[in-house]
């Protein structure tokens, strides 16, 4: 079956290429073709045209997606932590949020601006917004006036902001907005698929899951040898980066799947007050008009974050027992 | 040890040290000469050849720039149809096919009154030939890309950072682009794509030429061109900063980047953050496309030049080394030689072979002037060794003749002495050399009587033994006609002083003993009085008479005195060589020591009394030289019965 990334390959998605390349997914019978994502991707045609698929999302575009109509399913909640942040310059005067008031400021479009509109409106920012696509140049470049295109920027911490300091920007030049450290915190990247694949192939379902997660595990425990897989992928795919930038995106999108001590989440697992609060920035934002229930958006069956349970079905699966009980007390087959 | 070893090893060592510390100093100089010269050289090569890159980007940079902006006037000017466009653009491409492979003109596609809002005519070279497509065909929302979307919001023509155009072989392409506006409102965006492939041409020409290797970098730092073609579009040099493992090549790799991408121009010391091999970086701007171009060569390169550039320099010092080393043996051997043929002579010499051959020293030098003053010394050496010879054989025969005189005066004072029972005798005489000027004699000239003499002659050897000789035959001869001791005194002063040339004297004592009575008449003529030890012990010197040393003048009258030895009395006679032996310390061994052991060894015999003092004088004297002649002749009376 395909697993569709959503984005170009790099480390953010390097636990599926571990469980691929490690053979989390094979020793679960799971043949799995990874594939990647993209501006030139449209997800909505690849679950149409080629079945089964198993993709991952942001949690925002996945609630989208259902508003649309695509009957998309949560498997499990990868990035739980949020990674948004606004990137600034300092000797523009920018050093709280407070000094963002009337700037130029570059953002991701529709969804991707959501974690910033709950930001704007806590401070009560008005600002001059632009789109912003694939790159930071924007922010980066000057105009006429020797002014740099905008003032600042959207950036993943665990991409743009490096990308930027890659171009020879030093840290101290800018200020670094942490979306989750002002209340904007929401739930990234999770797994999903149809609505009519768990319904069909459950087993399946939740194998997929379980070994995605069981690659993020390795992946955090063997970050090395997860950095050949990921720049293997890249070079395969052609994706113009380099091993520097792929062990910070690596580094940095593990802390935001893995708890650390006083972590309000769990690996793996999506909260449903998390989904809860998603749902209400989204639809303040009007950026969908409706939203599944909890239970509907991500059925108990497969909520298999816990560590600890992946670790014991892994030995479950290696020792040939092949459990068809649900993972969860109260879980259903 | 140096010290230890041969002058020619020395000399060789001390020239070659010497030599070596010039020659290092030279070559020391000359390799920072050199190295500063291709520094210098190095630099004006890699500026000259950067100036050539940058020249050539920015002429081909600044023609795109006019093709570009030549489209965007027609397009700000006129109100063009797409197939106005296509027309313009295909002209564009196919008159400026040398430069550029491409151009578009991509519409704002939120204007207003037009029915395809994503409208962008592009006219391309594929395999040579012209094509065109819309790229806004099929949706395509190219507002997201940079090269539509940064000339916009900058309001500026600008280049893109370089990409790989992978649909069309994978070739480094740029893309111009330029904001067109009518009446201040965004209207268009026209670009023109420009392929990079003759830059690695060009920068493999720089690789080649300075030994080092060039790369560009775009505004953002991503390497443009880099001999590691993994880097190029991949890293940037901050990136590959970032993951070298030494944090100051890390730090400096960063701070000269960001020099870079400022359009700053150096020549700086740089560790490559890529390759971690130590030289040098020159950088510089392409002002046009604000992208900065590199030019690195290492040390181990510029080192490997001067080493080569040193080679022959080295050869040379090498064999001028040799060469040295041969002449500054050769030197050294050349005196050493007659030096070691000279302490070979000196040797046999010393062996006592004084004809042995010398060295032939040709020349006034030093070494020449050794050799003649040794030959000199030579021939002075045979000169002396030869009169010593002589000199010694002479004296031998005068030792020899000197040993047969002493036994002759040996000879002349008696050893036996008659044996009577009135009286017996012994006496000593030990010469202070060979032979002396002391004797002692007796002569009975009837039964009744006996003379005892003592004499000490002025000095001392040959002259004293000759005088002493004429002395005692003028006594004897005297005292067969004469009985008086002061007229025997009186008579032998006369005759003495007769023939006395060489003014010689002697001073003696006389007396003549009554063996029956034990009458004693004497006279003494300047000499020591002698010491009368009588049988109980006590000792007397006898009276002075009155009178000089015998033989200094004419007419001398001598005083007579008398006195009477009774049985086993004892008269003791003796010289000046007795009281004045010395000890090491320069005293004398003194008439009192004399009478003590006198008066000890008073009941001994004569022989034995003089044999003490004598060994009393010789552990006195304790080893000293003897300095005079000793002589005593004890006398002891018994009387008639």
């Amino acid at each position: 079956m395909t697993f569709l990334l959503h984005w170009s390959h790099q480390a953010q998605f390097a636990g599926y290429y571990v469980a691929k390349e490690k053979g989390f997914y094979k020793k679960r019978g799971r043949d799995v073709l990874i594939r990647r994502g993209g501006y030139d991707v449209d997800m909505r045609a690849c679950l149409a045209e080629s079945k089964p698929v198993f993709c991952t999302t942001m949690l925002f575009t996945a609630l989208e997606k259902r508003n649309e109509g695509v009957p998309l399913v949560h498997l499990a909640q990868v990035v739980n932590r949020a990674n948004f942040t606004l990137v600034a310059w300092k000797k523009d005067g920018i050093f709280k949020p407070e000094d963002l008031q009337g700037r130029r400021v570059s953002l991701w479009l529709k969804e991707y601006e959501a974690p910033y509109g709950g930001f704007f409106k806590r401070y009560n920012l008005q600002l001059v917004k632009e789109p912003q696509f694939f790159t930071v140049n924007l922010f980066l470049r000057r105009g006429m006036d020797m002014r740099h295109g905008v003032d600042a920027c959207s950036a993943m911490y665990y991409n743009e902001y490096h990308k930027i300091l890659q171009c020879g920007i030093d840290p101290e030049e800018l200020t670094v907005f942490e979306m989750w450290k002002y209340g904007s915190d929401f739930p990234e990247d999770g797994i999903y698929c149809l609505a009519e694949t768990t319904a069909a192939k459950p087993d399946l379902c939740r194998d997929i899951a379980e070994a995605s997660l069981e690659g993020w595990i390795y992946a955090r425990e063997h970050q090395e040898e997860t950095l050949d897989i990921v720049m293997d992928y890249v070079r395969r795919g052609h994706v113009p980066t380099n091993r520097a930038h792929m062990r910070w995106m690596l580094e940095k999108i593990l802390v935001s799947i893995f708890p650390g001590p006083g972590a309000g989440w769990q690996f793996g697992v999506l909260s449903r007050k998390s989904y809860d609060n998603s749902v209400r920035l989204l639809l303040e934002q009007k950026l969908i008009g409706s939203a599944p229930s909890f239970e509907e958006f991500h059925p108990s069956a497969f909520a298999c974050g816990e560590k600890s349970k992946i670790q014991n079905r892994k030995s479950e699966i290696e020792n040939g027992v092949r459990v068809k009980t649900a993972l969860m007390p109260g879980g259903y087959e | 040890m140096l010290i230890n070893r041969s002058i020619a090893v020395r000399m060789a060592v001390f020239v070659l040290v010497g030599a070596g510390c010039i020659l290092g100093a030279i070559i020391g100089y000359s390799y920072f000469a050199v190295r500063s010269m291709l520094m210098a050289e190095m630099r004006s090569e890699a500026e000259y050849m950067a100036k050539y890159v940058v020249n050539r980007i920015e002429t081909v940079g600044r023609s795109v720039e006019k093709i570009v902006q030549g489209m965007a006037i027609d397009l700000e000017m006129n109100s063009l149809s797409t197939n106005d466009m296509y027309h313009l653009l295909n002209h564009t491409v196919s008159n400026n096919c040398q430069i550029i492979c491409g151009a578009a003109i991509a519409m704002e596609p939120t204007r207003i009154g037009v029915t395809n809002n994503y409208c962008a005519p592009y006219v391309y070279l594929n395999n040579g030939k012209l094509a065109a497509k819309d790229l806004g065909g099929g949706n395509y929302h190219y507002d997201v890309w940079d090269w539509f979307n940064l000339p916009q919001k900058l309001r500026k023509p600008l280049w893109c950072e370089p990409y790989f155009d992978e649909g069309g072989g994978n070739i480094l392409m740029v893309t111009y682009c330029y904001p067109v506006f009518k009446n201040d409102e965004f209207y268009a965006v026209v670009t023109s794509d420009v392929s990079l492939e003759w830059l690695a041409g060009d920068m493999k020409k720089i690789s080649r030429d300075i030994g080092g290797y060039a790369w560009l970098i775009s505004a953002n730092g991503t390497f443009i061109t880099h001999p590691f073609p993994d880097l190029i579009m991949n890293e940037t040099l901050f990136s590959t900063a970032e993951t070298n493992s030494v944090p100051a090549v890390r730090e400096a790799g960063r701070k000269v980047g960001q020099r870079m991408i400022r359009g700053e121009t150096d020549f700086v010391p740089f560790t490559s953050v890529v390759t971690g091999q130590k030289g040098w970086l020159f950088f510089a701007p392409v002002p046009s496309t604000d992208w900065s171009l590199g030019v690195f060569f290492s040390q181990d390169h510029l080192m490997e030049y001067i080493f080569d550039l040193n080679r022959v320099n080295m050869i040379l010092a090498g064999l001028g080394f040799a060469l040295l080393l041969l002449v500054a043996l050769g030197i050294a051997r050349s005196i050493t030689w007659p030096l070691r043929q000279l302490a070979g002579a000196t040797r046999m010499l010393a062996q006592g072979d004084l004809n042995g051959a010398l060295p032939k020293v040709r020349g006034e030098d030093e070494v020449a002037q050794l050799a003649f003053a040794f030959e000199h010394m030579r021939g002075d050496l045979k000169k002396y060794i030869t009169e010593l010879q002589a000199a010694t054989a002479a004296r031998e025969r005068i030792e020899s003749e000197m040993r047969i005189a002493r036994g002759i005066q040996m000879d002349l004072v008696p050893k036996t002495f008659p044996e009577r029972k009135e009286f017996e005798m012994a006496g000593i005489l030990e010469p202070a050399r060979e032979i002396g000027g002391d004797f002692y004699d007796y002569f009975m000239p009837d039964d009744r009587h006996i003379f005892l003499f003592i004499g000490d002659v002025s000095g001392k050897g040959m002259p004293a033994a000759l005088f002493m000789a004429v002395t005692r035959t003028f006594l004897k001869a005297i005292c067969r006609v004469e009985s008086n001791p002061a007229v025997i005194l009186r008579r032998l002063n006369n005759g003495l002083v007769e023939s006395n040339e060489s003014n010689m004297f002697v001073t003696l004592f006389c007396v003549l003993i009554d063996l029956r009575s034990g009458e004693c008449k004497y006279s003494n003529g300047g000499h020591n009085p002698p010491f009368v030890v009588r049988a109980g012990g006590n000792v007397t010197s006898l009276p002075l008479t009155g009178g000089s040393p015998v033989g200094i003048m004419t007419q001398m009258d001598f005083g007579e005195g008398s006195f009477l030895l009774k049985p086993g009395d004892t008269l003791f006679l003796y010289t000046d060589g007795v009281t004045e032996a010395m000890n090491r310390d320069g005293d004398l061994f003194g008439e009192n020591r004399a009478i003590e052991e006198l008066r000890r060894e008073q009941g001994a015999g004569c022989a034995q009394l003089v044999k003490s003092v004598r060994e009393k004088m010789r552990d006195y004297a304790a080893g000293a030289e003897q300095s005079d002649d000793i002589t005593m002749l004890a006398f002891r009376f018994f009387g008639k019965s």
